[in-house]
C-alpha cells in the first residue's frame, strides 16, 4: 500500500511556477527523503499534501483514499519549515493545544517532551526558547499521539551537532517501530544517512525517484562503475608520474592537497599502495571513495545553485 | 462548536494582552457607566430650579427606567471598540505565529478554524450583553422610583447584541483579509471613527436616508445617543430596516470570510 501518492501536482505563485507536473508514490514503511536546493518546491510540496497550500493543478491521496479528510492528517504528525506556536504560551500549553486538536489525550505530553530533552522547561513560554529548543519542540509535536506517518520538513534545522545526530537516530528507530517518514530536506548527507528512498526535485521539476540505491547506481554519464580514489604524498607531482603508469588509472585530477584518481572499478587501495611503494614513494594519504548522493545529486541537478 | 471554544480558551488563557483588554472592557465600562449616572443624577438633585428642570424632562433622564437599558446598550458599545481590537488581534496573531497553519496541519478543517473563532465572537458578544444588561440593572434600580414599566426598553438588549456581532464581524473581516496587526487595527479604527460617521454626515446632510444603512451606522442608529435630545433626532428609518440591513450585512461578511479562507494559501 503506498502512503501518499501524489499526481501531477503543479503550483503557481503569480508567473512563478513552483512545481511542475510532480507525479510520485511514497510507499508504507519507508523514509522518504524529498531532496532539493533551496527554493526547489520542497515545502510548497508538503504545504499542498496538508492543505495548507491549494495546488494549481494535480491531485494527491493519503493511505490510497480518494479524499484527504481532516480525520487523515490528525494521525500524521508534522513539521512543516518552522516551528509554529503560540510565542505566550507554555511548551506544555502549546503542545495541550495540538493534542486536543488532534483529538488526543494530553497524557502524552510529559513522554514526548522527555523524548527531545525539553521537559524540564515545559513551563517556559514558548519565546523564551532557543532556536534548537523551538525545533525540538516541534519535534515533541508530531510524536503526540504516535502516529503511523511523520512528515519532517527540514528536521535538522537550528539543532547543534549532538541535537543532529539524535534527531537522526530518532528518525531511524521511528521507521524500525514500522512508521513511514517523508522529510524533505537540503541536506544531502543527512538523506543518505537516514532514508531509503529518495525523490530529487529542481526548480519545482522532479529529477528522480526510487531506492537510494537505484538512484545511486543510475547514471546519466557511462563511468558507472568507475572508483574514485584520493592520494597524496611528499611530492605530488612525482607521485602523479608514477600513477600515469599504473593500468587501470583512467584520469588524475590535482585536487587542493591531493590527487583525485578515477579508476575502473577493479582497482583497489591495496594495489595503489603497493604499486607506489615498489616506485619508492609512501603515500601519506589514501582514501577510497565511494560514489555517494552528493555525486549523484550534482550530476543530475548541475553544479551551479539555484538561488 | 463548544470543543473548538475550549481549544480557542487554551490559546489565551494565560494571554496577557488578552486579560489586559478584556478586563478593560469589564471594569472600565461598569465603572465609566456608574460615574456617569452619579454625576447627572446628583447635578440634578442638587439644582432643581425651573430651567433646570425643563431640561431634565426635555431629555429624559437616561438613567431610569425604562431608558436606561439604551444608556447602558449606548455607553457598552462605546467600550466595545476594545473587544473589537482584541478580537483582531487574536486573529492576526494566529497569521504572525503561523498558527493557523499548524492548527490546520495538527487536523482541523479550514472550517474549524474559522468556527473556532466565531465562536469567541459568541463569547464576546453573550459576556458584554450580560455586562450591559447587569449595569442597566443596578443604574436603573439605584434612580428609579418606579419599577413599573422596567423592562420596557429591554429591546436595546438585542440592539446592543446586534451591534456587537457586526464591530466584530468587520473586525473578523478585516484580520483575515489584512493579516498584519498593527495595519489592520489601523484600518478598523479608520472605519469605525471615521469613514462610516463621514459618510453618514455627507449623505444626512443631502436628506438622503442611506446615510443609516452604512456598515457600522446601521447598528449605531439602532442604539442612539441618550444625551441627545430628541428634537435633533431625524432619523425616519423603521427599526425593522435597520435590523434587515445589519443581518444582511452579516450574512454579507461571513459569505466573504469563509469563501476567502477556504481557497487561500496560508501564509504569512
Amino acid at each position: 500500500m503506498s502512503v501518499l501518492t501524489i499526481n501531477n501536482l503543479s503550483k503557481n505563485y503569480g508567473g512563478v511556477r513552483a512545481l511542475k507536473d510532480v507525479s510520485f508514490t511514497v510507499p508504507e514503511g519507508t523514509v522518504f527523503g524529498i531532496l532539493g536546493p533551496n527554493g526547489s518546491g520542497k515545502t510548497t510540496l508538503l504545504g499542498i499534501v496538508m492543505d495548507i497550500l491549494k495546488a494549481t493543478k494535480g491531485s494527491y491521496s493519503w493511505m490510497d483514499q480518494q479524499h484527504s479528510s481532516n480525520a487523515i492528517r490528525r494521525q500524521i504528525g508534522t513539521l512543516l519549515e518552522t516551528p509554529n506556536f503560540y510565542h505566550y504560551l507554555s511548551a506544555e500549553d502549546n503542545l495541550k493545544i495540538a493534542a486536543k486538536i488532534k483529538g488526543k489525550g494530553e497524557e502524552d505530553i510529559p513522554k514526548v517532551l522527555e523524548l527531545v530533552n525539553l521537559y524540564q522547561r515545559k513551563d517556559s513560554k514558548f519565546n523564551t526558547y532557543s532556536l534548537g529548543m523551538k525545533q525540538r519542540l516541534a519535534i515533541a509535536s508530531t510524536l503526540l499521539g504516535d502516529p503511523n506517518i511523520l512528515v519532517f520538513d527540514e528536521p535538522t534545522n537550528g539543532l547543534d551537532p549532538a541535537g543532529i545526530a539524535e534527531i537522526r537516530e530518532l528518525i531511524k528507530q521511528l521507521n524500525k517501530a514500522g512508521k513511514t517518514i517523508i522529510m524533505a530536506s537540503h541536506i544531502l548527507d543527512e538523506v543518505e544517512k537516514v532514508c531509503t528512498h529518495v525523490a530529487i526535485i529542481q526548480q519545482g521539476v522532479l529529477k528522480t525517484v526510487g531506492s537510494v540505491a537505484s538512484v545511486m547506481n543510475t547514471s546519466t554519464h557511462d563511468n558507472v562503475t568507475s572508483l574514485i580514489i584520493e592520494v597524496s604524498a611528499a611530492d605530488n607531482a612525482a607521485l602523479k608520474n608514477v600513477l600515469l603508469q599504473l593500468n587501470g588509472v583512467e584520469s588524475i585530477a590535482q585536487g587542493d592537497n591531493d590527487l583525485q584518481l578515477t579508476c575502473n572499478e577493479s582497482m583497489t587501495a591495496e594495489q595503489i599502495n603497493r604499486f607506489c611503494f615498489d616506485k619508492g614513494i609512501v603515500l601519506g594519504k589514501l582514501n577510497l571513495k565511494r560514489k555517494s548522493l552528493e555525486t549523484r545529486f550534482l550530476e543530475i541537478t548541475g553544479k551551479q545553485s539555484d538561488r | 462548536m463548544l470543543n473548538l471554544f475550549k481549544i480557542e480558551w487554551l490559546k489565551v488563557r494565560t494571554y496577557r494582552t488578552f486579560w489586559v483588554l478584556f478586563l478593560g472592557f469589564l471594569v472600565l465600562f461598569p465603572l465609566a457607566f456608574y460615574f456617569s449616572a452619579y454625576k447627572y443624577m446628583d447635578t440634578f438633585a442638587t439644582k432643581g430650579d425651573f430651567q433646570e428642570e425643563m431640561l431634565k424632562r426635555m431629555i429624559d433622564a437616561p438613567f431610569v427606567f425604562p431608558k436606561v437599558w439604551l444608556a447602558s446598550s449606548w455607553m457598552g458599545g462605546m467600550f466595545f471598540i476594545l473587544l473589537g481590537m482584541l478580537f483582531i488581534l487574536l486573529i492576526t496573531n494566529e497569521v504572525q505565529y503561523r498558527t493557523h497553519r499548524q492548527n490546520i496541519i495538527d487536523g482541523w478543517s479550514r472550517m474549524d478554524f474559522l468556527k473556532a473563532k466565531f465562536s469567541m465572537l459568541v463569547f464576546f458578544v453573550l459576556v458584554s450583553t450580560l455586562l450591559v444588561f447587569l449595569m442597566g440593572l443596578l443604574v436603573g434600580s439605584i434612580y428609579s422610583s418606579s419599577m413599573s414599566d422596567m423592562f420596557t426598553g429591554i429591546k436595546y438588549l438585542g440592539y446592543f447584541a446586534l451591534m456587537a456581532t457586526v464591530y466584530l464581524m468587520v473586525a473578523f473581516l478585516i484580520g483575515i483579509l489584512v493579516k498584519r496587526t498593527g495595519l489592520s487595527i489601523i484600518i478598523y479604527f479608520a472605519i469605525v471613527c471615521l469613514v462610516d460617521n463621514i459618510l453618514w454626515v455627507i449623505f444626512t446632510l443631502k436628506g438622503n436616508p442611506l446615510g443609516y444603512f452604512m456598515p457600522l451606522e446601521v447598528v449605531d442608529s439602532l442604539v442612539p445617543n441618550p444625551f441627545k435630545p430628541k428634537m435633533l433626532e431625524k432619523r425616519t428609518v423603521e427599526d425593522y430596516a435597520l435590523i434587515i440591513a445589519a443581518f444582511t450585512y452579516i450574512s454579507v461578511y461571513l459569505y466573504m470570510i469563509v469563501s476567502y479562507f477556504k481557497k487561500t494559501d496560508l501564509k504569512t
